[in-house]
């Protein structure tokens, strides 16, 4: 989750969320290059002494500025197409699940192996334990195996919504009738916050998201108990 | 009664003579002198336009032809002030009078300093007057025990948050 006030992106929680954030770190370095040498520019034309400036030519400044820029978005496209491919790989996942966007709750079916589903409210802020997170807690997190491929297949019982997990790097759109793959494999065991992303009613802020990786004999004992419990 | 050749009269004269620059305007009104045909070159005075399409003086007296019939001959032979002369008959405004600038700064920061202070006013009326009070949430004793979980969640355990903590010594790094 993020902390107050936090400014930049959560740390990765898995390996695709690290390339993105790789990426970022290399796309905004030259947004900020680029800001600078535009900024002083503009300060160096305001501030200058000079008079006959609108008299004179070059060819030599011309196409410079025309193929520096062809070459930096060269620059940026290439690594950009490269996570693009990494995201779309076929993953062969262990564990394929199923969340369904409702107004207003998510609702996650495990049904590889045994029948298991259970719906995942968000915890209202009145009932909350002293400490946790408001407007982010749910009264059942999806569990999942650490180091696996996970397969979400995402879609929406009624109308749009969007399931993000920004420490997952993991956004997408419930629609209605379609079913959306995307997929993940947690690097580190932990707790990871979401909230629904697409706007579906009056209580879309109110939606989250929670995902619990665990290890693999972790995962098993979870799945177990909520089977008892279903 | 609305269309009386006075009140026309009376337009013409003031405000629209300011707006209005059709020919057929102009023709009407040939004593007008400050009717501005921009298809034609203009004086202007600014640093990068050093030498303006037309000099300033268009219509030379007769003293100024004199002065103009001595500027072919020999420089050397001008005195200071004809030569300065000169120059205001070509220019109205010599550079460092160009770029003196003005005092409008101060105006224009004390304008954006009144806004400022009256947005300020609103907010702090809209912070009285209008919000209830924050989730319980916010507490200190709540926002403590919310920390003590992220920490033991170790929440953002690479750079961010948990990474500022130190578990050995259980203190912030």
């Amino acid at each position: 989750m993020a902390h107050p006030a936090q400014m930049g992106f959560q740390d990765a929680a898995t390996p695709v969320m690290e390339e993105l954030l790789h990426f970022h770190d290399h796309a905004l370095m030259i947004v900020y290059l680029i800001s600078t040498m535009v900024f002083y520019i503009i300060v160096a034309m305001v501030t200058t002494e000079l008079t006959n400036k609108y008299i004179l030519d070059s060819q030599e400044i011309e196409i410079m500025w025309t193929a520096l820029p062809a070459i930096i978005l060269v620059l940026i496209a290439m690594p950009s197409i490269r996570v693009l491919y990494l995201m779309d790989e076929i993953n062969d996942p262990h564990l394929t699940i199923k969340a369904m966007g409702h107004q207003w709750y998510w609702s996650y079916e495990y049904t590889d192996y045994e029948n298991l589903t259970f719906d995942s409210y968000m915890t209202p802020t009145q009932d909350l334990t002293p400490g946790q997170f408001r407007l982010l807690e749910t009264d059942h997190r999806m569990v999942v195996p650490t180091d696996a491929p996970i397969r979400v297949l995402v879609s929406a019982e009624d109308v749009l919504h969007s399931w993000a997990v920004p420490s997952l790097g993991v956004k997408m759109d419930a629609v209605p009738g379609r079913l959306n793959q995307t997929a993940f494999i947690a690097s580190r065991a932990g707790v990871f916050y979401g909230q629904c992303s697409e706007i579906c009613g009056a209580n879309h802020s109110f939606m989250p998201i929670v995902v619990e990786a665990v290890p693999l004999e972790h995962f098993e004992i979870w799945t177990a108990m909520m089977m008892e419990d279903v | 009664m609305l269309a009386s050749r006075a009140l026309v009269r009376g337009l013409q004269s003031g405000f629209w003579r300011r707006v209005s620059t059709s020919s057929g305007a102009r023709a009407a009104h040939p004593h007008d002198v400050d009717v501005l045909d921009c298809s034609a070159p203009q004086y202007n005075n600014r640093p990068d336009t050093p030498w303006p399409d037309v000099p300033f003086v268009r219509n030379l007296s007769a003293e100024q032809k004199k002065l103009k019939e001595k500027e072919k001959g020999p420089w050397t032979q001008l005195t200071k002030e004809e030569k300065l002369a000169i120059y205001r008959l070509t220019h109205e405004l010599s550079f460092p009078e160009m770029n003196k600038g003005s005092k409008e700064w101060m105006t224009v920061l004390g304008g954006i300093f009144y806004f400022l202070g009256f947005t300020a006013l609103l907010v702090w009326w809209q912070r009285v007057y209008v919000y209830g009070d924050v989730p319980h949430t916010f507490s200190q004793e709540w926002v403590e025990k919310q920390t003590q979980m992220m920490i033991d969640m170790r929440v953002n355990p690479v750079q961010g948050f948990s990474n500022k903590w130190d578990y050995e010594k259980k203190q912030w790094k």
